[in-house]
């Protein structure tokens, strides 16, 4: 069911809000021990949300997510709800406040049915570096969901709410939701608030939306976005009205298809998917128009060298003093600073931390990071330079479908390397979006991205939902 | 001694903003532990800086008070390093682009000392030391406080010098609202690096840190005991090792903290939370024109234009709010010294007695013209006019009514004035003779009959006049 839809019954009263978490809380209860998407599960919460909205919907005041049942990542900060980060470090963290966009759904009167699981601190694409244990793909559970948002996208494919809000470093909003096969949105970097959300790499981060449409993403956004006082890199430019343009006709549009995102490493199934969804376009009127994007090759090396450093800083926080988990032992503070981060941390989050430390070192600063904040600006100027040609670009999202659990596992380098659809749209700060636009020989998912201008999501949110009109989606096996 | 000092400052002022640099919690001194603290200031996941714009002003301000350039740009960095009190675990600074940069102050007349840069960072937390109990305990109060760092280059050879800056630089901070100054209560620190080279040379030698200096005498004693320190070294064939030393008042020595080896590498990277910091023209000339006269401009004129003696010049500064009441009344009555002389003599003995500061006081800065007025004018006697005062500042009032309602105008009645006289001459014959017979002496307690006997009302020149008429004696 569409949002719009799910609007519509609620106000017409043909569904109590109730009625609609209750059901959604019952089916969590049901199946999600196939898929283990959730970490915490608010049904105390969600039934006084509930409550809450039917009161504005009985008094004729909801607004557009009164009583819609979302689903939200454990790195974004909700009062009195454990937020874990999917780490032992965290395991107990409730915290004092709420971010932005938690105060933005609390006053429109959405429904938080509870926290979704990922991997531990956002780092990781698969979802299986949880504390709380790996998430499973509901269109085949022996797979992985992707991540690090794999649980916010797996609740969302499996039907465990009716959206969901992820977070998005390096592709972590977009890769999950190919592999699950729904939709994910990653806004502008300035676009939402980061306030709340526990950062991994702070000029990376943006908080997302993980739907069932494109046209659900915008719907949620709209909700979500905008400047925030207590965020000094969001930003007023932060349009909203994001699914304003949905329907509109995009004949002339120009797509560019930059070579190097179909070159040696993306799998032929994916190539021919996002190709055929090129071509659908082509007929629509579209203009196809081939570009490059010379720098990708160096993308996935400054992308972890940046967050890696940003995420080596961001996590010193955790030193057992203050919150979270502290290590019985310890003689003086930094015994016991070490050995909380020791027993505290998993082993891909210590691996971040001595990467990021390591380029941050003087006497390698300038030729890791230094060098990486260089390739930054060269992506951007990349960017702006086909941005003159084209309106939108379109890429793979993901260079296979989703994978066996414990198949990449013990090799991060190449782990590494498949984030290299997404990870350049980070840098650049742009948004973008991907939707299924096919199925593998294994029937998994094969996500496509389309990525815009910055702030401009309201065009990609359309151009996206002219492909899912005409894209017949098959369900997940768990739904 | 045959080394000479060559010695750096790095200077930490806490700005006199009413919050901290990157939350709304106030910007205070003292209080209970954890009292103002909030989730932004004590590190809680997911929180972010928002920069305080009044601290970006204030750090302008400083630039300004000691003509550095401030800059249109400027950012924000990450200083990172593990303590407790450091609850983020990176203490946010400006390293690569501070806001100001090129500055320097005179000292010791000619001495010019050359200003590195002033960078805006935050402050730490404290940690409480219970050592019956065996514990720690992490007290945030402090963390975020907003402070700029003054860094210099190692311009001074000698602790005057150093003293003279420190007194010069706390002085024009306090004018430009800045910084309160207080190195008592930590609200100005100094850290000083200080080497020694053979006179002649100009190879620097080995330096070291000393930290801990909350006065002016623990700066002097501070850098006087580690000039010895380290020629006593070299003297017997070792080297200096870079290190950090703290100060011990109580011993007036320094003991080594940590040495070069073990400092931390910081790992600095700009500040990805923060944009940069942007500064406008218009920005800066109206920053620049909320700017005071600064005190060493104000020195000049007192002592060019107004002719003050250096001292008295000197003592009237230390105190902007003392200055600006005598620029207030000498702007009334520019009788630059004798309003001067006033204020530094019977307005300061009155304040030092109660205690009170000029802020206080019950009267205004056109009273103390008025009054100097009166005693320029000859409508009061110097000594009648520490009487108004004394009143002033006990009740308030203006001085001319003081004066009249206490009788002290001087009279210029001469009728009055013989009859008094000629009382007092018949009622002491016996000295008016002696002073005839060449007693000269003898004629001040004549006066000081007369000025009883007329009260203090009497003019003393007047009666002076009259009765050396009448006792005849020319």
């Amino acid at each position: 069911m569409k949002l719009t839809e799910m609007r519509a019954e609620l106000d017409a009263k043909n569904i109590s809000a109730a009625e609609l978490a209750q059901e959604y809380i019952k089916k969590i209860h049901d199946t999600d021990g196939k898929v283990n998407s959730y970490i915490t599960v608010c049904a105390d919460e969600a039934a006084a949300a509930a409550e809450h909205a039917q009161s504005l919907i009985d008094s004729g005041n909801s607004k557009p997510m009164t009583g819609i049942p979302v689903s939200i990542k454990d790195n974004i900060c909700t009062k009195g709800i454990k937020t874990t980060c999917a780490s032992h470090m965290l395991d107990d963290f409730v915290p004092v406040y709420n971010a932005t966009v938690i105060e933005k759904l609390n006053s429109e009167g959405a429904v938080i049915l509870g926290k979704t699981n990922m991997d531990e601190f956002a780092m990781g694409g698969s979802s299986q570096t949880s504390y709380f244990g790996g998430v499973k793909n509901p269109y085949d559970t022996s797979r992985v969901s992707g991540g690090s948002s794999g649980g916010a996208a797996a609740s969302v494919s499996a039907g465990l709410c009716a959206a969901a809000l992820g977070s998005d470093t390096g592709g972590s909003v977009r890769q999950p939701s190919a592999f699950c096969g729904v939709t994910g949105l990653k806004p502008t970097y300035g676009a939402v608030s980061r306030w709340g959300l526990i950062a991994f790499a702070s000029s990376l981060d943006q908080i997302g939306v993980i739907a069932n449409s494109a046209a659900d993403t915008g719907y949620v956004l709209n909700c979500i976005y905008g400047q925030d006082k207590n965020d000094a890199t969001s930003s007023a430019r932060a349009q909203g009205n994001y699914t304003a343009k949905v329907g509109s006709d995009i004949k002339g549009l120009r797509i560019g298809l930059p070579k190097e995102f179909f070159g040696e490493g993306i799998s032929d199934e994916v190539k021919t998917a996002v190709m055929n969804a090129a071509e659908y376009y082509k007929k629509l009127g579209c203009e196809l128009v081939e570009c490059s994007l010379p720098s990708l090759e160096y993308a996935v090396s400054a992308y972890y060298l940046i967050s890696s450093a940003e995420a080596a800083s961001n996590l010193s926080r955790f030193d057992g003093i203050k919150y979270g988990f502290r290590s019985g032992l310890g003689e003086d503070y930094n015994s016991l600073i070490s050995s909380s981060r020791r027993e505290g941390f998993g082993d891909e989050v210590k691996r971040r931390i001595m990467l990021g430390n390591y380029a941050l070192c003087s006497g390698y600063y300038d030729a890791y990071y230094k060098n990486a904040t260089m390739i930054r600006t060269q992506l951007r100027s990349e960017y702006a330079g086909i941005f003159e040609k084209c309106d939108v670009i379109l890429t793979p999202t993901a260079p296979t479908a989703a994978y066996k659990i414990g198949e990449q596992e013990n090799d991060p380098v190449k782990m590494y390397l498949a984030d290299i659809c997404t990870v350049t749209v980070n840098i650049a700060g742009l948004p973008g979006i991907s939707t299924t636009c096919g199925y593998d020989k294994n029937n998994m998912p094969i996500g496509m991205s389309l990525v815009g201008r910055a702030f401009d999501e309201q065009t990609i949110i359309a151009v996206c939902d002219r492909f899912e009109q005409d894209f017949e989606r098959k369900e997940a096996r768990i739904r | 001694m045959r080394y000479q000092p060559v010695i750096g400052l790095e200077i930490h002022c806490e700005l006199l903003t009413d919050s901290k640099v990157f939350c709304s919690c106030r910007n205070e001194f003292g209080g209970g532990e954890n009292t103002r603290v909030c989730p932004r200031c004590s590190g809680m996941p997911g929180t972010l800086p928002i920069l305080n714009q009044n601290a970006v002003r204030l750090a302008a301000k400083a630039g300004f008070a000691t003509d550095c350039t401030v800059n249109a740009y400027s950012s924000f960095d990450r200083k990172n390093y593990f303590y407790p009190d450091l609850p983020k675990a990176y203490q946010i600074t400006q390293f690569e682009h501070p806001i100001c940069t090129d500055g320097h102050i005179t000292v010791c007349g000619d001495k010019k000392i050359r200003i590195n840069r002033i960078h805006i960072e935050e402050d730490a937390g404290k940690l409480v030391h219970d050592d019956y109990e065996g514990i720690s305990m992490a007290d945030y109060n402090r963390c975020g406080v907003p402070l700029i760092e003054i860094v210099t280059e190692p311009d001074f050879r000698s602790a005057e010098e150093v003293q003279d800056f420190v007194e010069q630089i706390a002085l024009r901070l306090k004018y430009a609202g800045v910084c309160d100054a207080r190195m008592e209560q930590g609200s100005l620190r100094v850290d000083v690096n200080i080497s020694i080279m053979p006179y002649g040379s100009d190879i620097f030698g080995t330096r070291a840190e000393i930290k801990n200096l909350n006065s002016l005498k623990a700066i002097g004693r501070a850098i006087e005991y580690e000039i010895q320190r380290q020629a006593e070294i070299l003297d017997n064939g070792g080297t200096v090792v870079q290190e950090t030393r703290r100060f011990n008042d109580n011993h007036g020595d320094t003991k080594a903290l940590r040495s070069k080896e073990e400092a931390h590498d910081y790992r600095y990277f700009p500040e990805p939370d923060i944009p940069p910091v942007l500064l406008s023209d218009d920005d800066l000339e109206d920053i620049r024109k909320s700017m005071p006269e600064l005190p060493h401009v104000r020195m000049a004129r007192y002592t060019g234009e107004y002719g003050l003696p250096h001292d008295d010049a000197q003592l009237i500064i230390s105190s902007k709010a003392f200055s600006d009441f005598y620029d207030e009344a000498v702007k009334l009555n520019p009788d630059y010294k004798q309003i001067s002389n006033i204020m530094l003599v019977e307005v300061n003995r009155h304040l030092n007695d109660s205690g009170k500061t000029i802020e206080e006081v019950l009267f205004s800065p056109s009273d103390i013209a008025e009054l100097a007025r009166m005693i320029s004018d000859g409508k009061v006697s110097n000594n009648a006019g520490k009487d108004v005062l004394k009143i002033m500042f006990e009740h308030g009032g203006k001085p001319m009514a003081i004066a009249e309602q206490n009788g002290l105008i001087m009279s210029s009645d001469t009728s009055g004035l013989e009859a008094a006289i000629d009382e007092v001459i018949a009622a002491n014959a016996d000295s008016v003779e002696s002073y005839k017979n060449g007693n000269d002496k003898i004629f001040g307690f004549l006066m000081g009959q007369v000025m009883r006997t007329i009260g203090k009302g009497g003019n003393p020149a007047l009666a002076k006049d009259i009765l050396q008429k009448k006792i005849g004696k020319e």
